[in-house]
């Protein structure tokens, strides 16, 4: 498990993305986490000072594992490249087909123009 | 392993489930691109949802509830007995 700053685990990603487009997958896991022990949890609690928390992300092409931890100021930043990644690999996925759709409304709304002219 | 067919209710159970316990709460995705499938997994360890799809409009919802997600995972810990928020 190779933890990483924010910006080289979103470059890993990339090329993790990259290289698993004939054949596997990528999983990428997100979770909160404070990163302390429970016992410093209850100190913090007791103490009543706010526990900070991080996200961790973790992702994996089932050989090779990367993490990472974001804290609430890198988030947004961490968000967009995020989206953006996905965004720019997700392209196998099946777009709308709109010509179909297109075509079943006409198709439907023919026949009802169709039936009272008949009648 | 539920299956949820519908993206709203997907997107609505998992929050309920996240708020209900963000210490054990996790998100996790599966793309595959040679299959041109993706499917979300959010889970407490008790329970289990999941949302699957090959449609690209789904991804787009996807990367919305990513950022809800990451929103709510920054979130600090809602005071229960109102302490009042950041001012």
């Amino acid at each position: 498990m190779v933890l990483l700053q924010p910006d080289p685990f979103l470059n890993e990603l990339t090329s993790m993305f990259e290289r698993s487009t004939e054949t596997g997958s990528v999983w990428v896991t997100l979770k909160r986490s404070s990163l302390k022990s429970k016992v410093q949890r209850n100190k913090l609690k007791t103490a009543q000072q706010p526990i900070e928390y991080r996200c961790l992300i973790r992702a994996t092409n089932g050989k090779k594992t990367i993490s990472t931890s974001v804290g609430a100021k890198d988030h947004q930043r961490f968000q967009a490249s995020y989206a953006t990644i996905l965004k720019a690999h997700m392209t196998a996925l099946k777009k709308r087909e709109r010509k179909d759709r297109k075509k079943a409304a006409e198709d439907k709304k023919e026949s009802a123009s169709k039936k009272p002219k008949r009648a | 392993m539920v299956y949820i067919t519908s993206w709203d209710e997907f997107v609505e159970r998992t929050v309920q489930l996240f708020r209900a316990d963000p210490e054990s709460t996790r998100y996790c995705m599966k793309y595959r691109h040679w299959d041109g499938k993706l499917v979300l997994k959010v889970t407490d360890n008790k329970e289990c949802l999941k949302f699957k799809t090959d449609q690209a409009q789904d991804a787009k919802k996807m990367e919305k509830l990513n950022n809800i997600f990451f929103t709510l995972m920054m979130e600090a810990q809602p005071a229960k007995k109102g302490r009042g928020r950041k001012q």
